[in-house]
């Protein structure tokens, strides 16, 4: 039996809890609830954000490239998040300004409120009246929305490289980048 | 406040990864949060005006389905939720508080808070997920989506911090 699994849907909303539990579990010992720590990324005071983020990437993709070379994982089965180049370049950019405003992004203003924080649920509110604002003019972004598909395009096909070729620079990258963060945070023990 | 008990963010990256990949192993997909946000607005807004709301073309994903509150990511975020609520308070760290910069006032935050989240919320959408459900999910299959996803990010919000020095450090 190859992996992913079928389910019923009480059975995958089952799974749905236990595995958000520890979404949330991890987020929350990570520091991820806590805005100060969220938002000292983009003022070079605390790097938790791309630690965990990149080092939940490298072993998300690692275990997920090795279960399906090894034939544990069907890949074909498994929904990849499709491309939209241009609405995700815009959306990107203006998520990272509303994770900068309001310290938070979706999942960890969950976090951020399950630990006692009351901003992050007025962050919560804001996220459903943004969602609300998206759905009433979808009729006018709808033409930027739907452009520049891609599929679902995968940087091995992208960079016409082998998946393992990608995964080495992806390391490579992010080893780079841990070095250079923790580097400049003992520079600046203290300082902060 | 001052201290903090937090894990490294190398181990709480390490307990992320397995806890997407579990996901992907298990489902098929990944993690999700911005959408439940979506489902609820468009549920919501169903319920408060059902003539206008059945007329948007983005909602018929939510109002045209049997049962759409037992939806998989709804689910996953009341798990974040349970999850997040029983660490922080067995490692002592829930406290009711309203958290603000140091230099920010009740009312400013507010706004930021709500403000932000406005901004948040209609980008998910655009960008078909967020920093879960693209940036994560997305950045581990190794796609397009994910990675350009991250680095606009990124760039944005330094771009943003350069301009408001004073906003949260």
């Amino acid at each position: 039996m190859t992996a992913p699994f079928v389910f019923s849907q009480s059975t995958g909303l089952l799974f749905a809890i236990i595995l958000g539990f520890f979404f949330g579990l991890f987020l929350e010992r990570g520091g991820l609830g806590d805005p100060h720590k969220l938002t000292g990324v983009f003022y070079f005071t605390d790097f938790a954000v791309p630690k965990a983020m990149f080092t939940a990437i490298l072993v998300g993709a690692t275990g997920l490239y090795l279960l399906s070379d090894l034939r544990l994982l069907d890949m074909s089965r498994v929904w990849i998040v499709p491309t939209f180049f241009w609405p995700q370049i815009v959306g990107g950019g203006l998520f990272g300004l509303g994770f900068l405003i309001s310290g938070y992004c979706p999942g960890t203003a969950v976090a951020g409120f399950a630990s006692g924080r009351i901003d992050a649920l007025v962050t919560m509110i804001g996220i459903v009246a943004g969602s609300l604002v998206f759905g009433i003019i979808y009729q006018d972004v709808e033409a930027f929305y739907m452009s520049s598909q891609m599929g679902g395009a995968l940087l091995p096909e992208v960079l016409g490289l082998p998946h393992w070729i990608v995964m080495v620079l992806v390391f490579a990258m992010a080893g780079g980048m841990f070095y250079l963060m923790e580097r400049h945070e003992r520079k600046h023990a203290g300082m902060a | 406040m001052g201290k903090n008990n937090f894990w490294s963010p190398y181990i709480a990256g390490v307990g992320l990864g397995l806890t997407l990949l579990a996901t992907f192993v298990i489902t098929g997909w990944g993690l999700g949060a911005s959408s439940a946000f979506s489902l609820l607005s468009g549920v919501g807004f169903g319920k408060i005006d059902p003539e206008y709301a059945h007329k948007l073309k983005y909602f018929a994903q939510y109002l045209n389905v049997e049962a759409p509150l037992l939806n998989w990511v709804l689910f996953e975020i009341g798990g974040l939720f349970l999850g997040a609520l029983a660490a922080s308070i067995a490692s002592r760290n829930f406290k009711l508080r309203f958290d603000r910069p140091a230099h920010m006032g009740n009312t400013a935050r507010l706004l930021t808070a709500f403000g932000g989240g406005i901004l948040i919320g209609f980008a998910s959408r655009l960008a078909r997920g967020c920093t879960s459900g693209v940036a994560l999910s997305g950045g581990a299959q190794l796609a397009l989506a994910g990675w350009i996803f991250v680095i606009s990010m990124f760039a944005a919000g330094y771009l943003g911090a350069a301009f408001s020095r004073r906003l949260w450090s």
